[in-house]
């Protein structure tokens, strides 16, 4: 990637900080992002496209007499115009700033997240993974339809604020996916998988996201009945994932602050079952949330959320921190930058013996459509197996699961030793989840 | 900007290359609670060439539009290197026209400080509405994209497409319970759209309170009446999807499904994807591969008519283009989409609808949903139990789920006032989203619809 974040760069937006002052901003910030990317499509057994894509983002954000005013361009020689509309907007239209000041430089923890390996990913050595993928799957079965592809991103970013931050990082990243489709008749089965990291390493694992693609459709050849009223749901680790939505919402300082989370007032109370210690690590090498130092210029810290169930803190960007007369904990957007599950202490393979009759949940259609703040989910069972007798005994079609998932995560959650390849999240056995069917 | 394309795709060695670039201005105030919680603005160019050679894509994506020979020359070795086939792509008359836009009210010229002013004036509505009410979301979003787009093969267009619109969302709460009730419109053609929207900011927020008190529908089967945008929702979802050939075109099994004069639903049914409606958000003059956009019929009195295509698809499928290849960003490349979706008018009143069910659930306002080919599920907004053929007890989470073969079958009853209300769309697709869509139906009748529920 050719670097943009030359001395001049870095002269022209220090540059744009002194004109929102000479404009009568009282604080600023100037955030550029620049990345490179690399990516390929493969369909149906051949290379569908492969392309490469170069952008470039700077946001000015500026403060006057309690109004913040964000604007966005694509083009360094355009860094005063974006200034000047962010100060016409926060002196006519501004959101509520909670903040006074950008904060001072303060110590960072150094986190890996540029990898020489990943950078030298070249496209033919994408196209070549997905070729892989492709003909793995298809000795499963040569009916199916598979889509696959991967890419590969560089990028650069560089903050100077008025506190005086002028922090630069770069982050390299490739994701692969992998997709499939049998069709007999009317009936289909759709499954997919994904994998994304930073490091080029052992998580780049071509056969492991095509044996889970082979594994789903032996496991989908027999269609049987699907267990009904409330059940027992093993989730692998992506599901779990996704069944942690509500909390990511519940934990955010904003909704907490807008009085949203059904968590506020809740710190130091019983929440999720004793078994769920979860933690916001932002230090993870390579991980995909991983980072020094937030958008505000604050520093990040590893931070425990959830303490054997025990709710033990919120998300706080500097705004939010400001309203909530809180301190920042470096999370933009108050999202976690990457969450961490911690492992429990049997194999998933026991996990799953374990269970006399229930669900095993692989995918889901309109997760997250009910009221999700609330806990509520209702969604369609993409793709789901019956466990009988601890055996995954077939496929279920025309199923639905409903309830809310803080009463669900806090009733008995079994949790494996074993993770996903990231680390970070391991398989669970949950309990009396609600299941229609037609 | 002609000449500069035209120049630029000289240097192509591609069978075909097309470029596009945008500059797009967008302008985002929103209300959370009292509070203005964003008020954002960009302006960004950029674009995107395609280059296809022996049946392989090659993009190359930029912001920079200093050097577009050079990024001709990138997407050419692209696709050198995705090619192993031949290049088929259906052939459209190249256009040269340039389409600016015919705004009746511009909302470029309506200062941020009135823009502010309007929306702050619905916040405090909704805020003001009753002790229940916990906070707002009151959202104003403009758009104004300049597109132009070239070929190889000698087209040129220069394409100016506006949207304005508003989100008002008003959350009410009781202990741990919160409910939600949303109205959103939008408009490529008038500011006028976000005006006068008072009496939707308190009916919102009455919704959010009557909510509260509502139950949850028994999960399972129910005779189901969809009213206009749950209707349009659910056919843009469920059906719209599946006719986007790009799925079709090399799955000979789904090709097979979706094969053409297989019968899909009552004789009554005609679903509809019309690009040329130009006071709907997902109406343009032309796609973004250059081909102008027209009028399909997706299903004709109950059997399947078309497909929406691109010009790889159409070729490949021994169709016709219609207009359909849309790109969302300006470094998108352009996949097969739909833009305003809608079931034609039926002839039974909606009246005779509702009285031919004795119990039932009346789902209202669509508000989000997801498919995964034959399987879908999506969310009203609300509900209302049908009962002895009349509109009942209001109900909250009402969720639908189905197969679309079956469920399209199960449709019994079609009514006559067919309305495509105007909004923002919003629809994802690959990655790309949200694009700017409309969807509408008449009120439409269907036996036997899962509804999720405890």
């Amino acid at each position: 990637m050719r670097s943009v974040l030359t001395a001049s760069t870095e002269a022209r937006l220090k540059q744009g900080l002194e004109e929102a002052s000479r404009l009568g901003a009282s604080a600023a910030k100037l955030h550029l992002r620049h990345e490179d990317k690399l990516e390929c499509e493969f369909e149906a057994g051949e290379v569908k496209s492969a392309g490469s894509k170069e952008t470039l983002i700077c946001t000015a954000e500026v403060l006057i007499n309690g109004s913040k005013g964000t604007s966005t361009g694509n083009r360094l020689e355009d860094v005063s115009t974006i200034v000047e509309r962010a100060v016409a907007l926060a002196r006519t239209a501004g959101s509520a700033a909670h903040f006074d000041a950008y904060p001072a430089p303060a110590d960072t923890t150094p986190v890996e997240t540029r990898s020489e390996r990943t950078l030298a990913l070249s496209a033919d050595e994408i196209i070549e993974a997905s070729r892989r993928m492709d003909e793995l799957v298809k000795t499963y079965g040569a009916d199916l339809y598979i889509r696959c592809g991967g890419d590969r991103t560089a990028s650069e970013s560089l903050l100077v604020t008025t506190g005086g931050v002028c922090n630069s990082w770069e982050r390299t990243a490739w994701s692969l996916g992998l997709f499939a489709q049998r069709m007999r008749g009317t009936d289909m089965v759709l499954t997919h998988d994904q994998r994304a990291w930073g490091e080029l390493d052992g998580t780049y694992d071509v056969e492991a996201i095509a044996e889970r693609l082979i594994e789903d459709m032996r496991r989908a050849e027999t269609i049987v009945e699907p267990p009904s009223g409330r059940v027992k749901a093993y989730l692998p680790p992506d599901t779990l994932a996704r069944f942690l939505f509500a909390l990511v919402l519940g934990i955010s300082g904003r909704n907490v602050a807008k009085g949203e989370s059904p968590l506020r007032d809740r710190v130091g109370e019983q929440v999720l079952a004793p078994t769920l210690t979860i933690i916001d690590d932002p230090h993870q090498p390579f991980a995909p949330g991983a980072r020094s130092i937030d958008d505000d210029g604050v520093p990040t810290q590893r931070q425990t959320l959830f303490e054997n169930g025990v709710l033990q803190r919120f998300l706080y960007d500097l705004d939010t921190a400001g309203l909530a007369k809180t301190e920042p904990t470096g999370n933009n957007g108050c999202t976690p930058n990457n969450l961490v599950v911690q492992p429990g202490t049997q194999p998933s393979a026991e996990l799953l013996k374990s269970i006399d009759d229930g669900l095993f949940i692989r995918g889901l259609i309109g997760f997250g459509q009910s009221n999700v703040m609330n806990g509520d989910v209702s969604a369609n069972v993409g793709l789901g197996f019956r466990i009988k007798n601890g055996e995954i005994v077939g496929r279920v079609k025309d199923t639905m699961i409903a309830g809310n998932l803080y009463e669900l995560l806090a009733k008995n959650v079994v949790l494996s030793a074993d993770l996903d390849y990231t680390g970070c999240f391991p398989h669970a056995v949950i309990d009396g989840l609600a299941v229609s069917t037609k | 900007m002609r000449d500069r394309l035209l120049e630029a795709l000289k240097k192509s060695t591609a069978d075909y290359a097309e470029i596009r670039v945008e500059f797009t201005d967008n302008t985002a105030l929103t209300y959370r609670g009292p509070e203005i919680d964003r008020a954002e603005s960009s302006s960004c160019c950029g674009g995107i060439v395609r280059a296809c050679t022996k049946g392989g894509w090659g993009t190359a994506a930029f912001d920079s539009v200093d050097d577009l020979g050079r990024q001709v020359e990138e997407a050419c070795r692209c696709a050198a290197l995705a090619g192993r086939s031949t290049t088929e792509l259906a052939q459209v008359e190249p256009v040269d026209a340039e389409r600016p836009a015919r705004l009746e009210r511009d909302f470029r010229g309506v200062g941020l400080d009135e823009k502010v002013r309007l929306m702050g004036s619905y916040n405090d509505i909704i805020l003001g509405a009753g002790p229940a009410i916990e906070t707002s979301y009151v959202a104003y979003v403009d758009s104004f994209r300049r597109v132009h787009f070239a070929s190889t093969r000698g087209a040129y267009y220069m394409e100016e497409r506006p949207q304005v619109g508003c989100y008002l969302v008003a959350t009410a709460r009781d202990g741990a319970l919160v409910q939600r009730a949303h109205f959103s419109t939008g408009s490529p053609t008038t500011y006028g759209i976000v005006v006068g929207l008072e009496e939707k900011a308190r009916e919102v927020a009455e919704r959010a309170q009557a909510l509260l008190k509502a139950p949850q529908p028994e999960g399972g089967p129910h005779t189901v009446i969809l009213n206009p945008k749950m209707a349009g929702l659910f056919t843009h979802e469920a059906f719209g999807h599946l006719s986007e050939a790009d799925f079709i075109h090399k799955n000979p099994k789904l090709r097979e499904l979706m094969a053409i004069g297989r019968e899909m639903g009552p004789a009554n049914l005609n679903i509809i994807d019309d690009g040329t409606l130009s006071d709907r958000v997902g109406g343009h003059s032309f796609d973004d591969e250059g081909t102008p956009t027209r009028k399909t019929y997706l299903i004709k009195k109950g059997r399947l008519a078309g497909h929406l295509h691109s010009i790889e698809t159409a070729a490949r499928m021994g169709a016709q283009p219609t207009g359909n290849a849309r790109a969302v960003r300006r470094t998108d490349p352009p996949i097969v989409r739909m833009t305003n979706t809608y079931i034609d008018s039926g002839n039974m009143p909606v009246d005779e609808l509702f009285a031919g069910v004795d119990r039932g659930i009346y789902a209202c306002d669509g508000v989000g949903g997801q498919t995964a080919f034959e399987m879908f599920t999506f969310s009203a907004s609300y509900g209302h139990r049908i009962e002895n053929g009349q509109k009942g007890e209001l109900l909250r989470d009402v969720i639908l789920t189905g197969n679309v073969f079956e469920t399209l079958k199960s449709i019994d009853a079609i009514a006559n006032d067919l309305t495509i209300p105007e909004g923002l769309g919003g629809c994802g697709k690959e990655s790309q989203a949200p694009l700017p869509v409309s969807f509408g139906a008449p009120h439409v009748r269907i036996r036997n619809v899962v509804i999720g529920g405890k």
